[in-house]
């Protein structure tokens, strides 16, 4: 009956509100039942399944209004999470908001259970080859498996063989992509066994689904997926080598630059765990231990999100700078364990598929539950010759993971083609397997107006408990872009759902949160920030910092400016302009002639210094910087802190017009940009605990802030009409204190109350005296500095003496005479000191890791 | 025949390198033909030593030097027997080439029939092992014509090539030192289907003493046979034996990472006296 209908799989962004169209019939009215194709939602007599049909009816009452502010609320959900997937090879924007359909992927809970029976034994059998294969390696020596299968991986790690692993286990987490083909059945396509990833998507999934459909979520009797991810605390917690309760585990990641780093973030957080990188671990004695501003601390378990051959640049791949050097010895010597256990990747070969059928009768005694896609591999003769003869029905695959190409399954083989490609399996044949192409089954997607059918695939996760491998009940459903249902990449810009498995009982509900009878310790400090994190903060505070210094000074010069008369205009701003040529933003601004005479010029300048992204020191250079290092601590503030900085960045960089922008819209900017920093740093102040992360960031705030006012300060000293109350004007506007001056003063401004209350007034919070005072506060509340450094609390305890010392009512004569003052004297040492300090602290705190940045690793 | 071997290895960094980590491929196999009776591994600055068997049965030592320091040394001191092993026959035709396919059968050979980080099988080794064995029809004289032809064609010249040289360089440039003699040769029989591995050891003659590089193939029904393609003999008592792997790189006596500067000098002396005891 849907046949006669034109199908339009097309346009996912809809328009359907403003065009006004007629309201569907149905929501079905686009859903024409595929021939070629297992249909999820559509039984053969066109009517929906059972376990679909209480979904459609609640979809059906919904109006089409409604589903479409619900579908809304999805991406914005997504999109308030910060749910990412970074894309390789795309250099602008690197991180692609992840694609989420919401119309949920159903499985009946009979079918749930054969999967599970399933999946359950292919993990099991898996773990059993790879205990053999890092073992006795009986299978190989009696013929189950061929040596080349195993030898000729890259992926096979000599340095492993015979390391035993905790417990037998390899395959801590175990992921399966499976299809349904035309007649219903499911196969397996492919096995993830290196670093399963997408639990973390399919959670966050989860989250965003059971948000905007809460009724049929309930109605429905969806089993939860936290108490799968309770199984997983708990059983990493098993495989300490130490005391449970004092047992540490980490989550090993390559950086924020893999393509799933979100999902590491997030279910780090989620489970509880610290994201570190590789230069934020070591090993002292063959223990792992993770280098904190407190010192080394020991970790047992590593929840590996790194390529295993990347782990140790001793061992494994010595070019590796994401490892730790003398990992695996630390693994050989039962010190820690790593999950999944360095080797685990071999089995995820397709060609170990053909395989597994006869290994699962040979050492499980049972028949292979859930078939695989029909697999050859080439280096059996048999298989390559029925490979060669049917080239054009198969898809050929690298068997490994190599950099092999081969041809696009997508495209048909030119003679020429196929020529090179039988050559290069004749001659390579152990690399190559071929596999018989998948039609995957259609299920239900909202394309902005109704359902259409799109082709799906699921992967299901496992992790071993004590007791055998436990199924999430749930999954990543991935939803192919177009009708060709082949094959499904998130990096080839696929979307994904949320799967639901129906109870047919209520569930309970269930949150990793409160988890019943269990007593947590409480937990106040947060004094173990690993050192590089802390060198991360302490930048994002400076640059925070130097965004808003440059933001005030460019502003107040812009206002001030007059273009009608600017070389009249110019003296007073001199101090700003000067503040800023010593910083290195607006170089030889004072000592070209030519801007004296220009207006126009003068003030593309100043437009330059904030937009052009070539011009070092810009202020869109600071705030890329900025963003740069947000990402870097991104697991470690709020969503709100990384929204501000996020908006900030973009605002500053989507004009490249800007730079012919009138000064005026500048302006606007300029006040904008300031009002971001102001929440970040709010944020800030008000969000986060006062534990080591705060300290830094707080640190880095202070210490670039007493730098722009000592630059500032110094700058208005030098300059013969300083006493003008203009100028003075000018210095207090940009360091926010013109209504303070004129509450207490009631005059006009002149030099001695100006630099009282700039330099010396210790409630000021944007006086240099008041920065030192919270800065040698922070030290006080650190842990001790490395020795042999240059003492970061002594500098500024002569800082601080220093400042008490001085009296700015010197300044109440000559101009003139200003240079040669105490006051002058001292701040022109604070500013010798700063940068001192900034070493110091440097040397004190970041020292493991500025040594693993700057110096080399080398072999020898 | 006993020997008292010392092999010290001196680095010298330009500035202080901290957090060392190495492994050390630097004690003898104990087999059949070769006793080790006495071995130490001396480390300054002191660190603590830990062993375990490799993917070939070598012994690796590990240690790790976290703290500061400019120099490190790494010496070790052996005693070893070797035993007279019998030489096969230059005339003997155990096992004929035509039949070697069937080697691969054989446990643990997969490796040593493979192209590996020095030894490459392209269609220039392939085609000089083809010419080098014309009309040879026994696996052991193909391996023996292999030998010859590698010391008659190469050009023995210390310092001519580094620790990194691959073989496909050597084969032309035609000169290198006995480790990229070995590489080469076990090219040419990897071409050929003959089983072929990578020895490191040393050797000691009357006028010098030092670390030496061999290969062994094995020959179908007899075992893995060594040869010496730099002397153009079959190894004696005068070789001990070390480490064995793919080539080089699986076999290198001390290998590590470590922090700090790249500037440095390594410097190596290896002494080797007959034992009367």
């Amino acid at each position: 009956m849907f046949q006669s209908q034109t199908q339009s799989t097309t346009g996912g962004e809809s328009n359907a509100a403003e065009k006004a169209e007629p309201a569907p019939t149905s929501l079905l009215a686009n859903y024409p039942a595929s021939e070629a194709a297992f249909d999820e939602l559509l039984a053969d007599d066109g009517k929906p399944r059972p376990h679909y049909s209480k979904l459609i009816g609640a979809l059906e009452e919904f109006s089409a209004p409604e589903l479409k502010r619900r579908s809304d609320t999805c991406q914005r959900l997504v999109h308030e999470q910060g749910i990412t997937y970074n894309v390789y090879g795309d250099p602008r924007g690197m991180e692609r908001p992840w694609q989420l359909d919401p119309i949920p992927f159903i499985i009946a809970p009979e079918e749930w259970q054969e999967l599970e029976a399933g999946l359950i034994q292919r993990a099991t059998l898996l773990n059993k080859i790879l205990v053999d294969c890092y073992g006795a390696q009986e299978l190989i020596r009696s013929r189950w498996l061929s040596p080349a299968l195993v030898f000729a991986q890259p992926d096979f790690l000599r340095p492993c063989h015979n390391i035993r692993a905790t417990s037998d286990t390899f395959l801590h987490f175990y992921a399966a992509d499976l299809a349904r083909s035309p007649d219903g059945r499911w196969w397996v396509i492919s096995d993830r066994t290196q670093i399963p990833t997408g639990a973390g998507y399919a959670l966050a999934n989860r989250l965003a689904t059971s948000r905007i459909l809460p009724e049929p979520f309930r109605d429905n009797h969806i089993h939860r997926v936290a108490g799968f991810f309770r199984e997983v605390q708990n059983s990493l917690l098993q495989l300490a080598p130490r005391q449970q309760d004092k047992a540490r585990i980490v989550m090993l990641t390559p950086g924020p630059h893999n393509e799933t780093y979100f999902e590491q973030a997030y279910l780090a957080r989620y489970l509880g765990y610290m994201l570190v990188e590789g230069q934020d671990l070591t090993v002292r004695d063959n223990h792992v231990f993770l280098k904190t501003l407190s010192g080394l601390e020991r970790v047992d378990v590593i929840l590996r999100r790194v390529d295993d051959d990347f782990c140790d640049p001793l061992e494994l791949r010595n070019d590796s700078i994401l490892g730790v050097p003398g990992l695996v010895e630390a693994v050989r010597a039962g010190n820690v364990t790593i999950a999944n256990a360095l080797g685990s990747g071999i089995v995820q070969s397709p060609a170990f598929m053909s395989f597994l059928p006869g290994l699962s009768k040979h050492i499980l005694g049972e028949k292979l539950k859930l078939p695989s896609v029909a697999t050859w591999w080439c280096g059996q003769e048999t298989a390559r010759k029925y490979v060669l003869e049917h080239l054009d029905r198969l898809v050929v695959k690298p068997a490994f993971r190599t950099h092999l190409t081969t041809p696009d399954p997508e495209k048909p083989l030119s003679a020429k083609e196929r020529e090179a490609l039988k050559r290069h399996i004749e001659f390579d044949p152990d690399l190559f397997v071929a596999q018989e192409r998948v039609k995957l089954s259609t299920a239900p997607s909202w394309d902005g107006k109704g359902l259409v059918p799109k082709p799906v695939g699921l992967r299901a996760f496992l992790v071993a408990t004590g007791d055998g491998y436990r199924v999430m009940p749930g999954g990543l459903t991935r939803v192919s872009p177009d009708g060709g249902g082949r094959f499904i990449s998130m990096q080839l810009g696929g979307s994904s759902k949320d799967t639901w498995i129906a109870s047919t009982t209520p569930v309970e509900e269930d949150t990793l949160l409160h988890a019943p009878g269990k007593n947590i310790e409480l937990r106040r400090t947060g004094n173990n920030l690993p050192s590089r994190l802390a060198d991360n903060f302490f930048w994002l505070g400076r640059y925070s910092e130097r965004a808003d210094a440059t933001a005030r000074l460019l502003r107040t010069s812009l206002q001030r400016f007059n273009p009608e008369r600017a070389s009249g205009a110019m003296p007073l701003i001199v101090p700003l302009l000067q503040t800023l040529q010593t910083q290195g933003q607006l170089p030889g601004i004072l000592d070209k002639p030519e801007l004296r005479q220009s207006a126009e010029a003068f003030e593309a300048e100043l437009l330059a210094a904030i937009f052009d992204p070539d011009r070092p020191g810009s202020l869109r250079l600071i705030a890329d910087k900025l963003h740069q290092l947000a990402m870097l601590v991104r697991d470690r503030t709020s969503n709100d802190m990384w929204r501000v900085i996020s908006q900030l960045n973009e605002r500053l960089s989507t004009p490249t017009t800007s730079l012919v922008m009138l000064a005026g819209d500048a302006v606007g900017v300029l006040s904008q940009t300031l009002l971001s920093l102001a929440a970040f740093q709010g944020l800030a102040r008000e969000n986060m605990t006062r534990a080591q992360a705060w300290r830094f960031l707080d640190m880095g705030l202070r210490l670039e802030r007493a730098v722009y006012l000592c630059t500032l300060l110094d700058a208005t000293l030098r300059l013969p009409q300083s006493e003008n109350p203009s100028v003075l004007e000018a210095i207090l506007e940009v360091v926010d204190n013109s209504i303070t001056f004129r509450s207490r003063y009631n005059l006009l401004p002149h030099a001695p109350a100006v630099f009282d209350l700039v330099l010396l007034d210790d409630k000021n919070p944007r006086s240099v005296l008041f920065q030192i005072n919270q800065l040698a506060k922070h030290f006080r509340h650190l842990p001790q500095e490395r020795e042999g450094a240059d003492s970061g609390k002594n500098i500024l305890q002569e800082c601080a003496a220093r400042l008490n010392r001085t009296d700015a009512r010197e300044l109440a004569t000559k101009p003139e005479n200003w240079p040669n003052t105490e006051v002058s004297r001292v701040i022109g040492e604070t500013l010798r000191d700063l940068p001192r300090l900034s070493n110091a602290i440097a040397a004190g705190y970041f020292a493991h890791s500025a040594i693993s940045r700057t110096g080399r690793e080398v072999l020898s | 025949m006993k020997w008292e071997i010392i092999h010290r290895t001196h680095y010298a960094y330009a500035g202080p390198v901290r957090d060392s980590f190495n492994e050390a491929r630097l004690q003898p196999f104990s087999d059949e033909w070769q006793t080790v009776d006495h071995f130490l591994l001396k480390v300054l600055p002191a660190a603590r030593l830990r062993h375990h068997h490799d993917f070939y049965s070598n012994t690796v030592h590990h240690f790790e030097i976290v703290e500061p320091h400019t120099t490190l040394l790494v010496e070790s001191h052996l005693r070893v027997t070797i035993k007279p092993r019998p030489s096969l026959a230059e005339t003997d035709s155990p096992w004929p080439l035509a039949r070697i396919g069937e080697a691969a059968r054989e446990t643990r050979v997969f490796d040593f029939l493979q192209e590996s980080r020095f030894v490459e099988m392209s269609p220039e080794f392939w085609r000089q092992a083809i010419d080098v064995t014309d009309g040879v029809t026994d696996t052991w004289q193909a391996a023996l014509a292999l030998m010859r032809w590698v010391h008659a064609n190469l050009i023995y010249v210390p310092a001519s090539t580094s620790a990194n040289t691959h073989s496909r360089d050597v084969l032309r440039d035609k000169r290198g030192v006995c480790q990229d003699f070995a590489h080469v040769m076990l090219g040419l029989c990897r071409s050929l289907k003959i089983p072929a591995l990578y020895v490191s050891g040393y050797l000691a003659t009357e006028i010098a003493s030092a670390t030496h590089a061999w290969v062994e193939v094995l020959i179908p029904g007899i075992g893995w046979r060594p040869l010496d393609p730099t002397h153009n003999c079959q190894p004696d008592e005068t070789y001990v034996k070390i480490a064995v792997g793919r080539d080089y790189a699986d076999v290198a006596p001390i290998r590590g990472t470590y922090k700090g500067t790249t500037e440095r000098t390594m410097d190596v002396s290896v002494r080797i006296e007959r034992s009367q005891s």
